[in-house]
């Protein structure tokens, strides 16, 4: 070993805390022997010293551990029955909204199944024949004067089934169908239901 | 014990350490203090895990370094030198001319080396740990931690010479 094989190691040497680390052991005896190793080996011990005193000097902050405790978070304690009982209840919600986002949808669906068909049947006053359940011909008066002044109109098929008449959207078509309050005719248009209640809107009608 | 006490406890132990090991690293006292709350959070969550009670301290030097590296590669606004690989000569820097620097200066001269040698090097001075314990620490081989820590020391020193100290008054 020369000076400076030995230089290298103690360059790592702190003092008293490395005596016992084999890997000095040589370097340490070498510098016994060379003075000049011995000084600059001193030296350097001091110089360790010196830097940590500073580096351990530097005080932290007043109330540093105080803070740290105060702000100190909860750990979560993994219960894993409340996480799945957590996770179920999300479950049943989720599906819960679904179907009441579906179901809700389906009550605001403005038409259902708008197809064209021909329906056959009596002219309606709507509001007679709901509220008093007056129609055929010794209503036709009233249902003529009804429908003309505007009173919704409706044809009731041979079968029973009453279909609410409207006109295109922002069309009243009440002025023709007046002409043929209380009698049979055939009504070509488009059918729709809207919360149970069947329409149907007039695209041509023909007096049987 | 309660978990609550065992934790201010541990906080009291350990603080201080840690705090100074934060400035080390990060030559800010801000930035120090949140790295040595970051650390003891850590353990609030993830302590349990350690098998081994003795050794929280080096759990904790661990926790604080690897953050430490995260948020300097997050930020990415720590300034840093790359360290030549091979160890320069090492300057003859008297001690009392180290003595003579204050702790900012040497604050300053440990922030312009390298994260991953500043590690290292600053619990090389700082505490009373053998190699090997600083190894584990870091999580780095034996070989790697005294090569770097001598070559940052050699750096640490000669930036210290360059540096204009005040001059010693005379008594």
């Amino acid at each position: 070993m020369n000076t400076g094989e030995a230089k290298e190691i103690l360059l790592l040497y702190r003092g008293p805390i490395d005596d016992s680390d084999p890997q000095f052991r040589t370097a340490l005896d070498y510098a016994k022997s060379d003075p000049e190793l011995g000084q600059w080996l001193r030296e350097q011990t001091k110089c360790y010293l010196t830097i940590r005193g500073k580096l351990r000097g530097m005080e932290p902050p007043a109330g540093l551990p105080e803070k740290i405790v105060r702000r100190r978070p909860i750990p979560f304690a993994r219960d894993w029955s409340r996480i799945g009982q957590l996770a179920a209840a999300i479950l049943i919600s989720a599906s819960v909204t679904a179907l009441l986002m579906r179901w809700s949808e389906h009550r605001n669906r403005p038409f259902l199944g708008a197809q064209e068909i021909l329906v056959t049947g009596e002219v309606l006053d709507m509001t007679c024949y709901i509220a008093n359940n007056l129609s055929g011909p010794d209503h036709a008066e009233c249902a003529r004067v009804c429908i003309r002044s505007g009173e919704p109109a409706g044809i009731k098929t041979q079968d029973g089934k009453v279909y609410l008449l409207t006109g295109a959207p922002g069309q009243s078509i009440n002025t023709e169908l007046a002409e043929y309050a209380a009698k049979t005719v055939t009504i070509k248009g488009k059918q729709s239901l809207r919360d149970g209640f069947a329409q149907l809107q007039v695209e041509e009608i023909r007096k049987l | 014990m309660s978990a609550d006490l065992e934790f201010e406890n541990l906080v009291k132990l350990y603080y201080g350490d840690l705090y100074r090991f934060g400035l080390s690293l990060t030559g800010n006292e801000t930035d120090a203090a949140d790295l040595t709350q970051e650390t003891f959070y850590i353990w609030a969550n993830k302590g349990h895990q350690l098998q081994n009670a003795a050794s929280v301290k080096g759990w904790l030097f661990t926790t604080l370094h690897r953050e430490f590296l995260k948020t300097c590669r997050r930020r990415n606004r720590f300034p840093h030198e790359s360290i030549d690989e091979r160890t320069e000569d090492l300057p003859n820097v008297p001690a009392n001319c180290i003595d003579r620097a204050d702790s900012q200066t040497l604050l300053r001269i440990l922030g312009e080396i390298a994260e991953d040698f500043r590690g290292p090097l600053v619990l090389y001075y700082m505490e009373d740990l053998s190699y090997k314990e600083i190894a584990d620490i870091l999580a780095l081989p034996l070989g790697t931690v005294q090569s770097r820590i001598a070559r940052a020391k050699v750096q640490l020193l000669r930036r210290l010479s360059e540096t204009n100290l005040p001059v010693e008054q005379s008594k």
